[in-house]
């Protein structure tokens, strides 16, 4: 493969041009990526990685079908929605057809984000209320409006929450306020929304719209519990918002037994809205907001027009319909729903044998691990994650790390992942797994003896191990852990525990940083 | 349909109007090429490092002034005036906008909400959101008779800044379409932009050049069109959207350094899962080649001459038309009712177009009286085209007076 520049060339092009704001995988080490087909993504000397990040390649990149779509109609016509054309109507047809019947008006954009900033539109004419209740951790996109309902974002800067925002707890059975154990997470959870909304009522401000993504993605792979949703509707109803359920991550499939996410909770569950975007083109820009005729009256009595200059075009609405048709001519739900039970059932197995592994749960190829250093207090192990999307790179898989706390690993590879990827996959979690535990003397209980004095002198050794790892903060990007005995500076070392730091060439070592207890977070985006 | 061999060239370069995301004519086959061999290779987000985005953005460098480098590629033209209002928020810490009367920004929440066009008929002004008068010399307050309209209506941008600060107001940015288009294919007189770009950095705020609609060669003189009002005027940001990748969805923020660190100082990550990618930098490196490669921007200085020339040939014969107006292939014609008085003739701007559908041609109004033939076709567009056109233009007004005399 040809290249125009050379990585580092690349490398300082970018940093020259590009937004320094635009960050990259890996920052220590980031990766040239030079094609990709299907699963597979190949770097600039024609190493292979088996990616289980890209959702948006959801058909498997450059398929061929697709990019055939798309060139017989670029060659023909490319041009705005003003003009009428067979291609959108088709296209909202066959999408409207995967709905519930109410959901049955298109509006196409270009990105998840304008698609979910259509549909606060939408909500706020509806009634001319102007409140949204969010979820705790959720992304909606990059534009202005989102930002001000996506608490991933907002409490990251400098951003304070507005007042016509209300943020709920995400309904996480695992690390939330109501777990496993609870009699019915669903109900409590549902109940904050109806404190939220009672709360709001008091101060005279009305509800426009509830949002969540179907399953928060960037909040760490998070499944509502049964139920939720169902309340949660009925709460908002009651007060005169409308339901945004927010496909862009996890639609067209992905989830195996339905073609929605939000349909896992059941047939008398139907959002007012829906947004849907990235695997949608399989990489093309395109997005869509669907709701029901009501709304959609109720937005065009306002008088004003919507245009899109690109959304809708012909172009973009073949590329859907391509997407559509290999969704369905390679039964990639069915594959989704028999790769992603494989793949759950080996991780889970995973889990058994690695304390490290907090958690296992998804759905189909949404799938996330939760890394935790401690399984009763469920403390995320942020710089392990870090560690071992690092290695997992070296591995040839491309996994990254998100939730609040940078430790879930998530997986939403292409739909045409296979069980033997998902072995791959796991082969190699399981090897950099069983070294980063051995080095640190830390097995999982089922494994070492029942042996309460060993335990304790694995659990302190492993304890020092990571606040040593604390300590170096963003140096384990570039490290590489192998036995050695070592003194680590005057605290006493486990005779078995050992650090040899091996430094990236290249890699700058932080500032000398205090000793905190407290995990510090991982700057290095998901 | 659109495009196909030499006979169909001709006939589908008479689309003179596409609300035009085009620079270099329907499914250009060089455009369509760049995008089949991308798409077949690789398609995937920035996160990864990629030949195509570096340089992408290096190319589009070299059309700018030095100072603005550091690029954002996002899918629409709304997507970057909503990142532009981001920057300019960010970088000085204020969050007042200044705009011009029946500017348009975009689509989003956010851009209705200083897109007078679109809010004076919704949810009404903001308290944020300053309106400045259009500096439309024909129609506005200042007009050609005027000895510097340029400082006129300049001075009514420092006026809505002052009360704006008196009311303990900051100014974030200046946002202007750099040749408003909604507005009515109005050019700002010479110097407009360098004073207010004065006013408003003195109240520390941006100016921000909105160049979707009129960016890459459309002016014909230059590339860029605030490069109009002069080589001593540097926005602090320009969007760009539309004709940049012939139709396929990309736009485009630039900025200087200074912008781009005080936004990376949030901490907070700026990610755009489509801008960027391989198959949209191929797309618009293409689109770049063939304006370079065909010379279009030349092009459309001599169309766009040749076709100012006609139709003022046409303003001497047919009382209805009472400017014209434009630069290189953007060029606006006003419609008229009275001479003197200037009124909108907008019920009559909607006849012409109709009937010009009827004779194949395709043309929009705009403007607040939404009397304002638009014109700005593809770059391809041909002397030819320009007479035909004309000519169609004529017999049209020519029918129309002959009827209308022969009714009194």
């Amino acid at each position: 493969m040809c290249e125009l520049y050379c990585k580092s060339d690349t490398l300082a092009l970018r940093g020259k041009h590009i937004g320094p704001s635009c960050k990259v995988f890996f920052a220590a080490d980031p990766i040239k990526i030079v094609r990709a087909q299907r699963q597979y993504m190949y770097d600039e000397k024609g190493e292979q990685y088996l990616d289980c990040i890209n959702n948006v390649a959801h058909v498997g990149h450059c398929h061929p079908e697709v990019v055939k779509a798309a060139l017989r109609q670029m060659e023909l016509l490319n041009t705005n929605s003003r003009f009428l054309h067979d291609n959108i109507v088709e296209y909202a047809k066959r999408l409207a057809a995967t709905l519930p019947e109410r959901l049955s008006v298109c509006y196409f954009t270009n990105s998840g984000s304008e698609a979910n900033d259509l549909a606060l539109r939408l909500a706020r004419q509806f009634r001319g209320h102007q409140d949204v209740i969010t979820l705790d951790h959720a992304y909606h996109g990059h534009l202005s409006s989102l930002i001000e309902i996506s608490p991933y974002k907002f409490q990251k800067g400098k951003d304070v929450k507005k007042e016509f925002v209300h943020v709920a707890p995400t309904p996480d059975t695992y690390r939330g306020e109501y777990r496993e154990c609870h009699a019915d997470p669903a109900s409590a959870y549902a109940n904050e929304v109806k404190k939220i909304i009672e709360e709001a009522h008091k101060r005279g401000r009305k509800i426009a719209a509830f949002i969540a993504e179907s399953m928060q993605s960037c909040g760490g792979q998070i499944i509502p519990p049964a139920g939720y949703f169902q309340k949660v509707a009925a709460y908002v109803h009651e007060a005169g918002g409308v339901f945004i359920a927010d496909e862009v991550q996890v639609g067209f499939g992905r989830v195996g037994k339905h073609f929605w996410s939000f349909q896992m909770h059941g047939e008398d569950f139907v959002p007012d809205i829906v947004t849907m975007g990235k695997p949608m083109g399989n990489g093309h820009p395109m997005a869509c907001v669907v709701t029901t005729r009501e709304i959609a009256e109720a937005f065009s009595n306002s008088g004003m027009e919507y245009f899109n200059t690109y959304g809708g075009n012909p172009v973009s609405c073949a590329v859907g319909l391509a997407v559509l048709d290999v969704i369905e001519s390679e039964d990639l739900q069915g594959n989704a729903m028999r790769v992603g039970n494989y793949l759950t059932e080996l991780l889970n197995k995973q889990k058994a044998k690695h304390t490290l592994i907090g958690n296992i749960r998804g759905i189909g190829l949404f799938i996330g691990i939760d890394l935790v250093t401690d399984h009763e207090k469920r403390t995320p192990a942020t710089a392990e994650a870090q560690h071992i999307i690092y290695k997992m790179k070296e591995k040839g898989v491309l996994l990254s790390a998100d939730g609040p706390h940078r430790n879930v690993l998530k997986i939403k590879p292409p739909m045409c992942f296979t069980e033997e990827d998902a072995k791959f996959m796991v082969d190699q979690l399981d090897e950099i797994l069983t070294v980063l535990e051995e080095t640190v003397g830390a097995q999982a209980e089922s494994v070492i003896p029942a042996n309460t004095a060993r335990r304790a002198k694995v659990r302190a050794s492993y304890f020092i191990f990571r606040k040593n790892m604390q300590n170096f903060g963003n140096l384990l990007k570039g490290v590489q852990i192998s036995k050695c005995t070592v003194t680590i500076g005057t605290k006493p070392a486990c005779s078995t525990v050992g650090l040899l730091l091996q430094i990236s060439a290249g890699f700058r070592f932080p500032k000398a940083e205090p000793y905190h207890w407290s995990r510090k977070q991982a700057s290095v985006p998901a | 349909r659109a495009g196909g061999g030499p006979v169909e060239w001709a006939e589908w370069s008479r689309l003179c109007d596409g609300h035009g995301p085009l620079a270099v004519g329907h499914c250009h086959p060089l455009v369509v090429q760049a995008a089949h061999e991308q798409n077949q290779v690789l398609n995937t987000n920035s996160r990864y490092l990629h030949d195509n985005i570096v340089d992408y953005a290096q190319r589009l460098s070299e059309t700018l002034p030095e100072e603005l480098c550091v690029f954002y590629f996002l899918n629409s033209g709304s997507e970057a005036n909503d990142l532009a209002l981001r920057l300019a928020r960010q970088y000085t810490g204020h969050q007042d906008v200044v705009v011009l009367d029946h500017a348009y920004h975009g689509h989003l929440s956010s851009l209705i909400d200083i897109s007078p066009y679109k809010f004076r008929d919704l949810d009404g002004q903001k308290e944020w959101v300053h309106v400045a008068p259009l500096p439309d010399t024909y129609r506005g307050l200042y007009r050609e008779d005027h000895p510097s309209p340029a400082a006129a209506y300049a001075s009514e941008v420092e006026r809505v800044v002052r009360s704006a600060q008196e009311r303990g107001r900051k100014i974030a940015a200046f946002f202007a379409e750099s040749l408003p288009s909604v507005g009515g294919q109005i050019v700002p007189p010479a110097g407009y932009f360098s004073q207010v770009a004065g006013h408003i950095r003195r109240a520390g705020g941006l100016f921000v050049a909105d160049e979707i609609q009129v960016g890459f060669g459309r002016v014909g003189t230059h590339f860029w069109a605030f490069q109009l009002q002069g080589q001593d005027f540097v926005p602090d940001i320009v969007t760009m959207g539309k004709s940049i990748g012939n139709g396929h969805p990309i736009a485009c923020v630039a900025t200087t350094q200074a912008v781009a660190k005080a936004f990376e100082a949030t901490g907070v990550e700026y990610f755009n899962t489509f801008g960027g990618s391989p198959v949209s930098c191929a797309v618009g490196l293409a689109v770049l080649d063939v304006l370079e490669k065909e010379q279009l921007q030349a092009h459309a200085t001599c169309v766009g001459r040749f076709l100012m020339e006609l139709l003022r040939q046409q303003k001497a014969k047919h009382a209805i038309i009472g400017d014209i107006r434009g630069a290189g292939l953007f060029i606006g014609v006003d419609l008229i009712k009275d001479k003197a008085t200037r009124t909108p003739a907008t019920e009559e701007a909607d006849y012409l177009v109709s009937r010009l559908k009827e004779n194949h041609i395709l043309l929009s109004t705009d403007g607040p009286g939404r009397n304002v033939l638009k014109f700005k076709p593809p770059m391809c567009f041909s002397l030819d085209n320009a007479q035909y056109l004309v000519a169609k233009l004529d017999a049209i007004l020519t029918d129309r007076s002959q009827a209308i005399t022969q009714h009194t």
